[in-house]
C-alpha cells in the first residue's frame, strides 16, 4: 500500500445509520466534512448553520438546514428536538473577540442545555489542543494541566470545555475531542490561510521550524468524532486527536509551498527575532500590504485567484474597516490599480527574497517553537481510533482540493490553452 | 394615473409584481420606477407585512396577500416567486387575462414550461421570460461577433463560472430541491445555458456530472456539442473559484468574455503575435452597463410585445429551450467524484 492511500478501518458511521444528528457549525470546515460522512452513513442530519450562503457544500444532501445563532437558546432547543446525537462544532469565527468568546461559551452552554432537555444520547463537543495553554517540549497527554494561553480564543475554548465536562459529571453523555492542527479540503486557518500566506509573502520558521505541528487530516478527526459518538467509554472523557506523526512546522509549510510550486517562502528566526519582527511590523500594516500587493500585481493570475477567494474579500473588508481612515485612500488606489489590467505577467519575478515577511504574533511564536509530541494513546485505547492519513497522504488530498478550488496551480492552467493554428505542429 | 410623457394619450400600463423577495426589491421594482410606459400598481406577497414595507418604500398604491384582490387594477404581472411557484402562478394569471413576465428559470421542468406556453396560446396573452443577461450590451456584442464570422470556424467552447457564495441569503429555498428544482445548474446554469443556446444555436448533450447526493448540486460539469460539431464544455460551481469566462476558440481567433460581470470584458485575439482587441460591454452613454438597464430593457420589450400584440422576444418557447437541456442533464446525470475523496470511506462504502 502506498503511503498516500488511507489505511483501512471499521466504519463507526455504520453504527449510527438510522439515527438523527444535530450538527452545529455544519457549514464550516470540520462540520461540513462531518455532515458528508454522516449523510453518507444514512444518518438523518439536521444542519445548524450561521450563514446560509456557506451551506452549498452540504446542501448536496437532502438535509434539514437551520439558519441560526448558537447564542440563541430557543433556536438551539428547537433544533435539538428528536435528535439522538449532537455534534457541537460551532465556534466564534467573526466579529469582536468578545463576541467570539460568547459564541464559544454561551453557545456550548445552550447546546448542553438543549441536549439535557431532549435527553440526547450523546453529545460530541469539539474542543481544542489550546486548552492546554503553551505546551512544553516532549510528550503531552490528557493528564496535562489545562490553562489558557492568555488570549480570548483559548480562554473561551477552555471555559466551553469545562462546561461540557461538568455537564458530563452531572450525567449528560458528553464526549470531548481536542484536535491539534486540523488541515484538509475546505480548511481555513491551517489550509487556505497557509496557502495564502505563502502565496503573498514569506512565513517565519521559528527556531528553524523544528517545533512540532502535530497535524491531523480532517477525515481522521471526523472519524474520531464518529467513534466518540458510538463508543461507550467516551462519555465524560476528553481525547487528544492528532495524526501522531512527527511533522515539523518546516515540513508543514514546505508541504504547502510545494502545492503552490513555490520555493524560498520561509525565513528562519529565533523566538526573540520573530517577536521583535512582529513588534516592528505591527504598525506598518499599509507598508506591508503595499509591498505584498505590488508583487501580486506582477502575477495577475495569482492575484485574481486570491482576491476572488473568501479570504481575499476578507482582506478587502478588513482594509475598509480596520485600517485608519487616513490610510484608506492609499489602499483604495492600490486596490483600484489591482482591479485594472495594468500589471505585467511575470509570475517568475516574485522571487522569494523580495517578498514581505508575515509577522507572527508572540503567542503564536511560542506555539510554533514547542516540540510537543501529542500522544493519542487514550483515543487509541478507548475509542479504537487509528489515524488513516499520514501527512503525505493528507497533503496529497489537500493538494487535489486546492487545485480544484483554484487555490493552487493546476495542470490545466499551465499552458495558455490556445495556440493559433499557424503556431500548431 | 401616470401617463407616458412621450405619448400622453397612452396611459402607463399598470403591472402587479407577485413576490416581494430580493429580485423584486433589487431589480424589478427599481426598473419599473425607471420606465415611463409602466408602473407597479400592486405588490402581492403572502407575507403581507413584507409587501406593505416594500410597497411603502417604492410608493406602490396597492399591496395584497393574493392576486385576486388586485386583479382588476392591473393588465400584467411580473412573477418573481420561488421557482416551484412560477408555473402555477403564471398559468393562473394568464387564465385571468394578464400578460406575464416570469423570472428565470421559467419553471422547474419541461412539462411545467409546456403548460405555461399552452396557457399563453389559449388566452392570447404575452408570456415573456426574464432572462435579462440577453439585454446586456456585452453579451449582445458576443452574439454579433460570433455571427460576423470573425473567429473563422468554431473549434471549441469552454465556459467556467464559479464563485464562493458569500451574500446573505434570506431563505434556504435555493437549497431545497422541491422548491428550487435543482442547484447551480438550475440557478446560474439557467443564465449561461440560455446564453450558449442564443449564441451557438441548439446544443446536443454528451454528458453531465454533478455532486448532488439527494440534495441540490453545488458543482457540475457538462459536455455538449454545437450544431457545427464544436465541443462545448461548461463547468459551474458554488463553492470554488473558477475562471468566470467563456472562451470561444476559432481557427482564426480566440474570443473570451467575462460571464460574471454586467459590463463584461471582451477580448478577441488574432494570431500569435499579440494582436488582440479588448473592450467592455457599455451602455449607450459610454458608461459601463448596469444590470438595472438590462432589467429596464427587459420590461420595455415586454411592454412592446403587449402593445404590438406579438410574442415576446424571449417567449415561453425560447425560455423553455434551456430548461429542456437542463432536464436532459438531470435525466442523464452521473456522479461527480472529487479527486480528494476518491478511495475515502465516503466514496467506497456505498
Amino acid at each position: 500500500m502506498s503511503s498516500s492511500t488511507p489505511k483501512e478501518g471499521a466504519d463507526p458511521g455504520r453504527e449510527l445509520a438510522g439515527s438523527r444528528a444535530l450538527v452545529t457549525g455544519a457549514a464550516g470546515f470540520i462540520g461540513g466534512r462531518l455532515v458528508e460522512r454522516l449523510a453518507e452513513s444514512e444518518v438523518e442530519v439536521r444542519a445548524f448553520v450561521h450563514r446560509l450562503s456557506r451551506a452549498s457544500r452540504i446542501a448536496v444532501y437532502p438535509l434539514e438546514l437551520i439558519d441560526g445563532d448558537v447564542r440563541d437558546a430557543g433556536t438551539v432547543v428547537r433544533a435539538a428536538e428528536d435528535c439522538d446525537l449532537i455534534f457541537h462544532c460551532a465556534y466564534g469565527t467573526g466579529g469582536s473577540q468578545r463576541l467570539r468568546s460568547k459564541v464559544n461559551v454561551e453557545g456550548t452552554a445552550n447546546v448542553l442545555d438543549a441536549a439535557r432537555k431532549h435527553e440526547v444520547s450523546r453529545v460530541v463537543h469539539l474542543s481544542s489542543l489550546v486548552v492546554y495553554g503553551h505546551t512544553e517540549d516532549g510528550d503531552l497527554d490528557e493528564s496535562a494541566p489545562r490553562r489558557s494561553m492568555g488570549d480570548a480564543y483559548s480562554s473561551s475554548k477552555l471555559a466551553a470545555e469545562r462546561r461540557a465536562l461538568r455537564a458530563a459529571d452531572r450525567g449528560l453523555p458528553v464526549a470531548v475531542l481536542q484536535p491539534t492542527t486540523v488541515y484538509g479540503p475546505f480548511g481555513g486557518v491551517w489550509t487556505a490561510n497557509v496557502l495564502q500566506s505563502l502565496a503573498s509573502g514569506r512565513v517565519i520558521l521559528v527556531d528553524g521550524g523544528q517545533g512540532l505541528a502535530n497535524p491531523v487530516y480532517v477525515d481522521d478527526l471526523v472519524e474520531a468524532m464518529l467513534l466518540a459518538a458510538v463508543r461507550p467509554g467516551a462519555v465524560g472523557e476528553a481525547f487528544l486527536i492528532s495524526s501522531a506523526e512527527e511533522v515539523t512546522w518546516r515540513e508543514l509549510y514546505e508541504g504547502f509551498a510545494e502545492l503552490l510550486e513555490l520555493e524560498d517562502r520561509t525565513v528562519e528566526m529565533t523566538e526573540d527575532e520573530a517577536i521583535s519582527h512582529f513588534r516592528r511590523q505591527r504598525w506598518k500594516g499599509p507598508g506591508l500590504i503595499s509591498r505584498g500587493l505590488s508583487l501580486l500585481r506582477k502575477d495577475e493570475d495569482l492575484r485574481d485567484r486570491l482576491l476572488a477567494t473568501r479570504e481575499g474579500r476578507l482582506v478587502r473588508w478588513a482594509g475598509s474597516t480596520l485600517i485608519p481612515q487616513s490610510w484608506q485612500p492609499r489602499i483604495k488606489s492600490w486596490l483600484k490599480a489591482l482591479a485594472g489590467k495594468g500589471g505585467t505577467k511575470e509570475s517568475g519575478s516574485s522571487a522569494g527574497s523580495e517578498l514581505p515577511i508575515h509577522p507572527t504574533p508572540p503567542g503564536m511564536v511560542r506555539f510554533l517553537s514547542a516540540r510537543t509530541r501529542v500522544r493519542i494513546d487514550k483515543a487509541r485505547r478507548v475509542l479504537g481510533f487509528e489515524p488513516r492519513y499520514d501527512f503525505e497522504a493528507g497533503m496529497a488530498r489537500t493538494g487535489a482540493w486546492a487545485r480544484w478550488a483554484g487555490m493552487a496551480p493546476s495542470e490545466e492552467e499551465r499552458p495558455p490553452g490556445w495556440e493559433p493554428p499557424w503556431d500548431r505542429d | 394615473m401616470p401617463t407616458d410623457p412621450k405619448n400622453p394619450t397612452s396611459p402607463s400600463l399598470p403591472l402587479a409584481v407577485v413576490g416581494a423577495g430580493a429580485v423584486a426589491v433589487e431589480h424589478h421594482l427599481p426598473a419599473l420606477g425607471a420606465s415611463p410606459r409602466t408602473h407597479a400598481e400592486a405588490l402581492v406577497d403572502l407575507d403581507l407585512e413584507r409587501a406593505r414595507t416594500v410597497g411603502e418604500k417604492f410608493g406602490i398604491p396597492r399591496t395584497a396577500e393574493r392576486v385576486e384582490e388586485v386583479i382588476d387594477s392591473v393588465d400584467g404581472a411580473i412573477v418573481a416567486l420561488p421557482n416551484h411557484l412560477h408555473a402555477p402562478v403564471a398559468i393562473d394569471l394568464m387564465e385571468r387575462g394578464l400578460h406575464v413576465l416570469v423570472e428565470k428559470p421559467m419553471a422547474r421542468t419541461v412539462s411545467e414550461c409546456e403548460a405555461m406556453i399552452g396557457a399563453s396560446r389559449e388566452t392570447g396573452v404575452v408570456l415573456a421570460v426574464g432572462l435579462e443577461f440577453r439585454f446586456l450590451p456585452g453579451f449582445r456584442a458576443v452574439a454579433d461577433l460570433l455571427r460576423s464570422g470573425a473567429l473563422g470556424t468554431l473549434e471549441s467552447v469552454d465556459l467556467q463560472q464559479g464563485v464562493d457564495l458569500f451574500w446573505p441569503l434570506a431563505s434556504d429555498y435555493l437549497f431545497r430541491k422541491d422548491q428550487a428544482g435543482g442547484g447551480v445548474l438550475m440557478d446560474f446554469g439557467s443564465h449561461v445555458l440560455d446564453l450558449l443556446l442564443w449564441w451557438l444555436g441548439d446544443l446536443e448533450l454528451l454528458s453531465y456530472e454533478d455532486d448532488a447526493r439527494g440534495g441540490v448540486e453545488a458543482n457540475c460539469e457538462i459536455e455538449l456539442r454545437a450544431a457545427s460539431g464544436a465541443p462545448v464544455r461548461v463547468e459551474l460551481g458554488r463553492n470554488r473559484n473558477l475562471r468566470n469566462t467563456c472562451r470561444f476558440r476559432g481557427n482564426r481567433a480566440l474570443l473570451e468574455v467575462d460571464v460574471w460581470s454586467w459590463s463584461p470584458t471582451i477580448q478577441l485575439t488574432f494570431g500569435g503575435a499579440g494582436t488582440w482587441v479588448e473592450g467592455r460591454g457599455e451602455a449607450g452613454s459610454g458608461q459601463p452597463a448596469e444590470l438595472r438597464e438590462a432589467f429596464v430593457a427587459e420590461i420595455e420589450e415586454f411592454l412592446t410585445a403587449i402593445a404590438e400584440d406579438r410574442p415576446a422576444r424571449i417567449s415561453g418557447e425560447e425560455g423553455a429551450r434551456h430548461i429542456r437541456l437542463i432536464e436532459k442533464c438531470y435525466a442523464s446525470r452521473r456522479r461527480l467524484v472529487f479527486p480528494w475523496l476518491e478511495g475515502s470511506p465516503v466514496e467506497t462504502d456505498r
